[in-house]
């Protein structure tokens, strides 16, 4: 069942610069869906779209950021709800208790003059009808926290006083204390040393073990998705050009692009010189035409400058948008079906 | 006990320092006027025609000299001023001699102190109230409405607004007095008619500081708060549901306080140097006509001891807001 579904989803940052306008199409036709209790991975390099794909989701659509077309939908309870013709009084009615979000960056979104406690109680206590029941609000924290196995003595603390790994646990905390069904998290270990990063992705795994809900990680660390992700989607250039379970994804990508960045990937014991893809992403203002991959894609053809490739089935789950890797997995396909016979 | 030696100390000892520094400017800045006090006082009894003896007039000289405490080397002076001043004396008034400066002080002080801190807290307090919420809903027509208004008021001089209510509300609809802080003539018994001359004759200096005063606040707390809605912190409790009045007050007001604050204790100190062309505007009998009169006639002592007066108040309020600065912002500590 799909708890989200994203349909042809369009989100540009209209820029003004000299009395011209300019379109920076950071989410450009994007669809997908992401099913109950799954962990479904977006993963690409820094400038691809992904943190603009996940403010979309999260309805957070602000100046210069503009929503251009395409629909985002969440499925609550039997009820569908398209988060972006909702009025900002019903989406934060989603938030929280439905939807809940993990930020990049775990200093800055801490209210740097207020003790953790407190920022747990404005959170809370914007859902849940905490002030007429003394005692309700300090019992669902402490269990919470508990169940996380933090320190409650964290309550007390400010964010500054914290470890960098420790202000990330309770970000995730505080986006988890009122079980969510679906926690979208950016980048949530991106700042931290990679023995931290552990503990922090096993909590968010610990998390949805127990809660059994959906998240949806964004992150460019590979390794990560390894770890905790059953779905990746990869995206480019603010299109989603791959996406298949992780072990297709590591194991058989079938995008170019995606072939560079596993590629590229250090793997033990092998001390091969490692290829990653020649020259730089292209400006998200002036795509090339085509596949916006082709002028870095050494297996172009004539098509590929030409048309956009469509994110089409390529296997069983695995989708690409390429006009090489399509052709090819056409046989693969046939085959594979033939030896399923 | 560290919090003695390594926070506590080295501010005191700063605030000691800045002091002593004031103390020797004001000491040395009335000696570079051109105004010289003793010819002043030599010029005023020639003036009246009587003749005197040159060596009379060395004479006087002399004792001039003696009584104000301008004998010796600067240097001599110099020890002596600091020797007066340890004992909390500031000398005599020159033009109103022997009447004290301490005295003089303190009839202008509560006129002053009563004038300027209710306009200072009261346009503090409104300015950044109006100023927060202004910058939190600032796509709205009324708070750009607001900061238009705010955006006219602030550069015009506070004298010019100062002229324009007195020809409005003191000549042409004549509501409030022309000048002075109370009616010529009233004595000063406490009862309820003084209290309201006092006020009466206080409101236009009052208007006339609390609306350039609230305007400034009010400009400078909608840029600070308009600067912070981009915080992360802010979005992020956006993004939550966190209501409105909540993040406006705990999350944006908050934090855009912090300077706002020493900004308050600075005015605070400041008050004590008067508000010099207002006071003058509307002559009124505060520290800022006290201290314009002693410049025009080169009274040293006067000056010394007002221009001292508010150095002391100024470090004072910044040795406060020192101490309490960490309950405001638990990022700083004491240290």
């Amino acid at each position: 069942m799909d708890v989200l579904r994203v349909e042809g989803l369009k989100a540009f940052y209209i820029v003004e610069s000299a009395g011209e306008q300019r379109a920076v199409k950071a989410v450009n036709d994007v669809s997908l869906s992401v099913r109950e209790n799954e962990v479904l991975g977006i993963a690409g390099e820094s400038g691809c779209g992904k943190s603009t794909l996940l403010k979309s989701l999260l309805g957070n659509i602000r100046p210069p950021l503009r929503h251009m077309g395409g629909k985002v939908t969440y499925l609550q309870g039997e009820r569908e709800v398209d988060i972006l013709s909702l009025g900002k009084e019903e989406r934060q009615k989603l938030m929280w208790q439905h939807i809940s979000y993990v930020p990049q960056g775990s200093l800055s979104v801490l209210n740097p003059v207020r003790r953790i406690g407190d920022t747990f109680r404005s959170f809370v206590g914007a859902h849940l009808e905490i002030k007429k029941e003394p005692g309700r609000f300090e019992s669902l924290v402490k269990r919470h926290l508990e169940d996380l196995g933090l320190p409650v003595d964290t309550l007390k603390a400010y964010p500054h006083q914290l470890s960098g790994g420790m202000r990330q646990r309770v970000t995730i905390a505080l986006a988890t204390i009122l079980k969510p069904r679906l926690i979208l998290a950016d980048e949530p270990s991106t700042a931290l040393d990679v023995v931290v990063q552990r503990g922090v992705i096993q909590l968010l795994r610990d998390i949805q073990t127990e809660q059994r809900n959906t998240i949806v990680m964004v992150t460019h660390d590979m390794a990560i998705h390894a770890n905790i992700s059953d779905r990746v989607a990869i995206m480019y250039a603010g299109r989603i050009i791959e996406e298949a379970p992780v072990e297709q994804i590591f194991m058989k990508p079938l995008h170019p692009y995606t072939q560079y960045l596993i590629g590229s990937l250090p793997r033990i014991g092998d001390k091969s010189h490692r290829i990653s893809a020649p020259g730089a992403p292209p400006s998200l203002v002036s795509l090339p035409p085509g596949c916006a991959f082709h002028p870095r894609c050494p297996q172009a053809k004539p098509i590929c400058r030409q048309e956009i490739p469509a994110l089409s089935l390529a296997a069983k789950e695995h989708r690409v948008a390429c006009f090489l890797a399509a052709k090819e997995d056409a046989d693969v396909d046939s085959t594979e079906a033939a030896g399923s016979r | 006990m560290p919090f003695l030696k390594r926070y506590l100390l080295p501010r005191i000892v700063q605030y000691l320092v800045v002091i002593f520094i004031g103390g020797t400017l004001v000491f040395i800045i009335p000696r570079l006027m051109p105004v010289d006090p003793v010819q002043q006082t030599l010029q005023r009894i020639t003036i009246q025609g009587a003749f005197l003896d040159p060596r009379a007039i060395e004479q006087i000289r002399e004792t001039l000299l003696e009584l104000y405490g301008l004998k010796g080397s600067l240097m001599e002076q110099y020890f002596a001023l600091w020797h007066r001043l340890l004992r909390g004396d500031f000398g005599p008034s020159y033009v109103q001699f022997p009447t004290p400066v301490m005295t003089l002080i303190k009839i202008s002080l509560p006129w002053t102190v009563g004038l300027l801190v209710t306009t200072t807290v009261l346009s503090w307090t409104v300015g950044n109230i109006l100023g927060g919420i202004a910058a939190y809903y600032s796509h709205r027509r009324w708070a750009q409405l607001m900061e238009n208004v705010a955006m006219v008021i602030r550069p015009i001089p506070y004298y010019i607004i100062a002229l324009a209510l007195l020809l409005l509300l003191a000549y042409a609809v004549p509501i409030f007095p022309v000048t002075g802080g109370f009616s010529i003539g009233r004595s000063f018994v406490l009862s309820w008619g003084l209290v309201l001359d006092i006020l009466k004759h206080a409101f236009l200096p009052a208007l006339s500081l609390a609306i350039v005063g609230t305007a400034t606040w009010f400009m400078t707390m909608r840029l600070l708060v308009s600067n912070l809605l981009a915080e992360d912190y802010i979005v992020y409790a956006q993004i939550a549901g966190v209501q409105d009045g909540e993040i406006l007050y705990n999350y944006a007001i908050r934090n855009a306080m912090l300077p706002q604050v020493t900004g308050l204790t600075l005015s605070l100190g400041q008050i004590f140097g008067g508000a010099l062309i207002t006071e003058t505007v509307f002559s009124y009998p505060g520290l800022g006509t006290l201290l314009y009169s002693s410049i025009n006639s080169g009274d040293y002592n006067l000056m010394m001891g007002i221009t001292l007066l508010s150095v002391v108040a100024i470090a004072t309020g910044v040795l406060i807001m020192d101490l309490i600065y960490p309950f405001l912002d638990p990022r700083i500590r004491y240290e």
